[in-house]
């Protein structure tokens, strides 16, 4: 048994914290939020955002999504860069890639063939 | 693995369809979460080149970066190349600018060539040498012509949306255009957590649609390195690598 013995003060299990908000911007935008960031997750780690495949493709009809992203490489046959407005309207709001992509290179097709083997 | 799957129809990203109305209820949706709140439990400090997401965007758990590779025509492959090969396309940290990407790149239907894009995790390169790939495998589905566009959609949303539910296991997904079929595939870190690889089987298997009697392959990288080796091994006169 040991002789030394320390002294610890008993805590209460801290219930409430404070947060001073002086501005109504950093109220959080939802009810069931609270300002800072809600302490006390149900699950181990935190929450995990999760969207299901409806709401993504919802998102895309967003106006956020019209403008070209900053500093998109311009890839012919592959990226569209800004400089194609009005290709931006299409059915499901994706450009209609014109570039003209250059004839497949059809000599380079039974190379491909026997390289197949690494995926 | 025979689940009934919808014949494919043509190719278009577009249909809503799919939506096979499989539980999402009970998972946790939060599409109007606020930015801070995220920011603050558990956002990946990758954030140098990623714009932050703006007001009104809804974050994804992870950022993300799009790549692309070609082989050039009659250059053999070699690991040097294949990292010289591959192109940063951008980065990205919410739903609404994974939009902008994809909605200013082509459909992988229509890409030509030895072609690849990949979607990775940011600061994980899609190579079998990254550290977060070491370890790890990837389930591959080969595909016929025609099917790419669609499946390559439906694999990324639900790679973006979280619903492989195998912690932070997922490194990304390629979709690679060849000769005559397309590939599909996932990577995750570790080939042996046959717990993850069953699962991430599964969500294929319900998000993706795919025609009956597809076959999915497991393969981990460092075999995947072998059978390259051996390849190219042949290939050289020597016999050295």
């Amino acid at each position: 048994m040991s002789t030394d013995c320390q002294k610890t003060t008993a805590k209460t299990i801290p219930s409430t914290r404070r947060v001073i908000i002086n501005n109504a911007d950093h109220m959080p935008h939802d009810y069931s939020t609270t300002p800072g960031g809600t302490l006390f997750s149900t699950t181990p780690g935190g929450t995990r955002i999760i969207y299901d495949r409806k709401f993504l493709l919802e998102c895309r009809s967003s106006p956020l999504t019209r403008t070209p992203p900053r500093g998109l490489p311009p890839i012919p046959g592959v990226t569209s860069p800004p400089s194609k407005g009005p290709n931006e309207k299409t059915v499901n709001g994706e450009v209609e890639n014109n570039n003209s992509i250059s004839a497949p290179e059809t000599s380079n097709a039974g190379e491909d063939a026997q390289f197949e083997m690494d995926i | 693995m025979n689940n009934k799957f919808d014949a494919l129809k043509d190719d278009d990203s577009g249909d809503h369809e799919q939506d096979q109305g499989s539980p999402k209820d009970s998972e946790k949706e939060k599409p109007e979460e606020d930015d801070k709140e995220q920011n603050i439990i558990k956002k990946k400090k990758y954030k140098k080149t990623t714009d932050p997401d703006g007001p009104g965007e809804h974050p994804l758990q992870y950022n993300y970066t799009f790549w692309y590779s070609r082989r050039t025509p009659g250059r053999p492959a070699s690991t040097q190349s294949y990292e010289q090969n591959i192109k940063q396309i951008g980065s990205f940290a919410s739903v609404e600018q994974f939009w902008r990407f994809y909605s200013h790149m082509i459909r992988p239907g229509d890409l030509t060539g030895h072609s690849d894009f990949h979607l990775f995790k940011e600061g994980i390169k899609p190579m079998w040498e990254d550290d977060a790939n070491k370890m790890g495998g990837k389930w591959i589905i080969r595909l016929r012509k025609g099917l790419a566009s669609r499946c390559w959609e439906n694999l990324i949303l639900a790679m973006l949306g979280e619903q492989f539910m195998v912690g932070e296991e997922i490194c990304g997904a390629v979709v690679s255009v060849r000769f005559q079929e397309d590939i599909i595939s996932i990577w995750n870190k570790t080939a042996s957590d046959q717990a993850t690889t069953a699962r991430i089987r599964d969500t294929l298997r319900r998000v993706l649609n795919l025609p009956p009697n597809t076959i999915m392959e497991y393969k981990t990288h460092t075999d995947s390195i072998k059978a390259w080796e051996d390849f190219h091994g042949l290939v050289n006169a020597s016999g050295g690598r």
